[in-house]
């Protein structure tokens, strides 16, 4: 078990090497973040631009470049930004908190919509609740998620007209300047969580429902279900032991492997309802032409789907014992 | 070309047959056209339309912001240019772009996973890793930033094509590479290159065939994904850029426009709806077609039974079971015709026949297990009562406690997440709370099918022993509530011949020591002389012979018996004895 971890955690630290060299090569070379600065009219002295190469260490080759860069990394610093006053790293820390309060609620509550809603198709396949559920999941996972996001907010403003009072905030992640006190500040946190988690839960609802519904059918199709049913176990102890626990595996897998479509969606519903959150954080750096900036983002994002996708090995070895024993 | 004459069992028979039938199954699937309908008709729309609409997509009318008319199908925007005209343009760029990506992503995907599947090692290696590189870089974020970096003018559709492809071959590759890893070990690969082909094309010629039609059910839905992802990167301002439209900038524009303006957001919006949903279904409808799984088995659930006018005399000899006039039905297909079994107290009934006979359905029938698109029908008894007809909570009186069940492959029969203690603890629980000794109990049940120092696997999982032992365990639970009827379903199969020979003499043993009766399945003649006393002989879902084991063996009566015998090795019919207790030994 010990080494199980231990293999999964220096292949994660590779991948996550893997993923530096390669972002920073792709931002690297993707366009020279001074072009709005040589362009501008009348011209910058050169040596203003000079400087400013200097500066962001654009003149050093592209192998040294990468290592300063790592080697900042360990020290904390995330490398200069091409607005000089800009701190990446203390601008990113404050905004890290935002986001994950959005995907965190997101993810755990449409995952435990998605076990019940799956399992129950599953075991029920085409009769009532599947009937109504798989329809419904198909249209789910049509809906893009922008548009769900624009059409929630309007109807959240529509709302707060007709009710004469704002019940559903849609503007940011907390009110400007946020209230003072425990119970009132979770109220005002709650009312701006409400739509943005929303757009993020039917979107991942649908897809993970999906999954847990063919596990469950794959699960009961199996043998061993057979078996249990002619041990002559009641029908619930079948469901639990024999059905449900066996076809949680399958889930594990998915919802690691989503993290990083999750990351994109919330990068759409925050700017949609205007959460000062990562998702922000990149769009006005990508137009900003800050490359530092993005590397920190994509790198804070890698690090994200490495971490989720070991505590996702984690958790298999907890549910299925095949992989505990290292099989 | 040369192998086609040499008699391997390729999966895919020459292409042509396979598309033909997947084409035959997805007919069938009346959402699955209609999804494939829609797409259809709005490509057309798409290349059509545009020719003869009076308005260009750019083009500035008088009518400012108009709602739905006449003259303007889906209304105007603020500046009056006619939303229909837009939405076609973007129904066009979405299309192609989407159609696009997922050429470039299947391309990547098949190439790479062919390649890591067919050779393995550090090649499939190297693949997974980047695989996991890919997988950990949010498509959107790399998308915008390339997308941003084109210089000003907008983004080509193609370049914007190509950088969504290249981030969304994953789950093709990954899908390719799993079927390819569990196809290049078939003889049909291996008779390949043994006429000299090589590895190029086999990959070309045998391997991309067999995967075509799962590369075209990923394909489907990736083509959902890439609407999806390219109408997203719009609405951000980084995909398809103005003067140009797309699905995705029109919501972007319409924002604000909601609530004053709805058509501005409805149209273009419910429409990226329409095509995701399409597609979805479609490859919804050609995955079912192209692997039918034959309405998935649910032992939960009890299956329909033919009425039957005739309840049988009930004048039948009183045995441990007793059938009468058992048949099965699959649609319109007598699987079982009519079959009569009886098994007196203590007796070992051998029901024989090759695969196809309809042996192991009887056998299910028995147990009330009919697969849910099979219809039964006829009596089965058992100590005199009626068992057909039973409901779940019925047949638990029966199962477990006085009728037990070995299945034929130990590998699946166990649950693979509970130790082997827990198993068993759940089958005794049915006799009420667990005594306070039970895992001595346990113990002496496992000794009893000759597993050695049996204390030691009790919380073991079933995939850290070898399948002769799992099939022993199962052979022990089948014992827990000393049955008064044993079914063994083909229960030595799936084993290595050495391990047969010893699970026979344990399952014999078992069964002499409760005095229990048994229907022992095989389509194995040599297995039976050692442990039947008496053999029916089924043949396409008839009994052909029923009489005592010796007679069945020195005086067979049916021309077929006569057949199956010859074809039994006369070495085998010296079996595994009923006392063969001796030369047991632990297989693992």
């Amino acid at each position: 078990m010990a080494w199980m971890i231990l293999r999964r955690m220096l292949s994660a630290v590779g991948v996550l090497l893997l993923a530096s060299i390669v972002i920073f090569v792709v931002i690297a070379v993707s366009g020279d973040p001074l072009a709005d600065l040589r362009d501008r009219q009348p011209p910058v002295p050169p040596s203003v631009i000079q400087a400013e190469e200097q500066r962001l260490g654009l003149d050093l080759p592209l192998h040294e470049r990468y290592l300063n860069w790592v080697g900042g990394l360990f020290q904390g610093d995330l490398g200069p930004s091409t607005i000089a006053t800009r701190d990446i790293g203390a601008e990113l820390t404050d905004r890290i908190g935002v986001t994950l309060r959005l995907v965190v609620v997101a993810v755990v509550i449409a995952l435990i919509l998605a076990l019940i809603a799956g399992t129950v198709s599953g075991l029920r396949q085409r009769r009532f609740p599947d009937l109504v559920l798989t329809p419904m999941t198909f249209v789910m996972l049509a809906l893009p998620s922008f548009w769900m996001a624009v059409l929630f907010k309007q109807w959240g403003i529509y709302f707060n007209e007709q009710v004469g009072a704002s019940v559903f905030a849609t503007v940011g992640a907390n009110s400007v300047p946020p209230p003072q006190g425990f119970v009132p500040f979770l109220l005002d946190s709650a009312a701006h969580l409400v739509l943005p988690t929303l757009v993020l839960i039917l979107v991942h609802f649908a897809a993970w429902s999906r999954y847990q519904r063919t596990a469950i059918a794959e699960s009961l199709a199996g043998d061993h279900v057979r078996f249990a049913v002619l041990k002559g176990l009641s029908r619930g102890r079948v469901v639990r032991s024999y059905v449900v626990r066996p076809a949680l595996v399958p889930i594990i897998t998915v919802v690691a492997l989503d993290l990083p479509v999750l990351l994109s969606g919330a990068v759409i519903t925050e700017t949609v309802f205007q959460w000062r959150g990562m998702g922000g954080f990149l769009l006005e750096s990508i137009n900003l032409r800050d490359g530092n900036a993005v590397l920190a983002w994509l790198l804070i994002a890698a690090f994200a789907v490495v971490v989720f996708n070991l505590i996702a090995d984690l958790l298999y070895a907890i549910v299925d014992p095949r992989v505990r024993y290292g099989n | 070309m040369a192998t086609d004459t040499v008699p391997t069992d390729e999966p895919a028979t020459g292409g042509n047959g396979r598309g033909r039938v997947i084409l035959r199954r997805f007919r069938r699937h009346k959402l699955g056209v209609a999804g494939l309908a829609v797409l259809v008709l709005l490509a057309l729309v798409a290349v059509v339309v545009p020719l003869v609409w009076p308005y260009g997509h750019g083009e500035i009318t008088p009518d400012l912001s108009q709602p739905p008319s006449a003259a303007h199908p889906m209304g105007t925007d603020t500046l009056g240019r006619d939303l229909f005209a837009q939405t076609l343009r973007g129904l066009q760029q979405s299309l192609l772009i989407a159609t696009t990506v997922t050429v470039v992503a299947c391309l990547i995907g098949v190439t790479l996973g062919v390649i890591a599947g067919y050779f393995g090692r550090f090649v499939d290696a190297a693949v997974m890793r980047l695989v996991d590189l890919t997988l950990t870089l949010p498509t959107i974020a790399i998308a915008a930033f390339l997308g941003s970096v084109v210089p000003t003018g907008g983004v080509n559709w193609l370049a914007l094509s190509l950088v969504l492809g290249v981030l969304m071959w994953t789950p093709v590759s990954r899908l390719v590479r799993g079927i390819v890893l569990s196809l290049r070990s078939l003889p049909f690969v291996d008779a390949a290159r043994v006429m000299g082909a090589g590895n190029l094309q086999i990959m070309t010629r045998h391997l991309i065939p067999n995967v075509a039609d799962h590369i075209i059910v990923a394909a489907t839905l990736l083509f959902g994904t890439a609407i999806l992802a390219e109408s997203g990167l719009s609405f951000l301002g980084f995909g398809v850029q103005p003067p140009d439209t797309s699905l995705g900038l029109l919501v972007s524009n319409a924002q604000s426009a909601v609530l004053t303006r709805p058509w501005l957001f409805y149209f273009p919006g419910l429409l990226i709806v329409v095509i995701v949903l399409a597609v979805n279904y479609a490859g919804e409808g050609l995955r079912d077609a192209a692997n039918p799984k034959a309405a998935l088995a649910n032992p939960l659930r009890t299956a329909r039974r033919r009425r039957d006018a005739d309840t049988p005399p009930d004048d039948t000899p009183r045995g441990v079971l007793d059938v009468r006039g058992l048949t099965v039905d699959f649609g319109d297909q007598r699987v079982v015709k009519g079959v009569d079994l009886h098994i007196d107290d203590g007796e070992v009934l051998a029901l024989v026949g090759e695969s196809g006979s309809g042996k192991s359905v009887t056998a299910l029938s028995v147990v009330g297990l009919l697969p849910p698109d099979a219809v039964g029908g006829g009596s089965v008894r058992f100590d005199g009562r009626e068992l057909t007809g039973l409901n779940f909570s019925q047949w638990r009186e029966y199962r477990g406690r006085r009728i037990a069940v070995i299945l034929q492959d130990p590998s699946t029969t166990l649950n693979p997440v509970l130790t082997i203690a827990t198993q068993f603890k759940d089958s005794m629980r049915l006799a009420g709370p667990l005594p306070a000794d039970h895992r001595d109990r346990i113990v002496a049940l496992l000794d009893g099918v000759a597993i050695k120092d049996p204390a030691r696997l009790l919380d073991s999982y079933p995939h850290q022993l070898s399948g002769g032992m799992r099939q022993r365990i199962a052979i022990a639970l089948a014992m827990v509530h000393d049955p008064d009827l044993i079914i063994a379903d083909e229960p030595t199969t799936a084993l290595d011949v050495t391990v047969q020979a010893q699970v026979m003499s344990t399952l014999a043993l078992a069964r002499e020591r409760t005095g229990a009766a048994m229907l022992f399945i095989t389509h194995d003649l040599s297995l039976v002389a050692g442990i039947a006393d008496q053999v029916a002989v089924m043949r396409a879902g008839e009994v052909v012979e029923h009489a005592d084991v010796d007679t069945v063996f020195y005086r067979p009566r049916h021309e077929y018996t006569r057949s199956l015998l010859a074809l039994a090795p006369s070495l085998a019919l010296a079996p595994a004895s009923r006392s063969a207790a001796a030369d047991i030994e632990e297989d693992s």
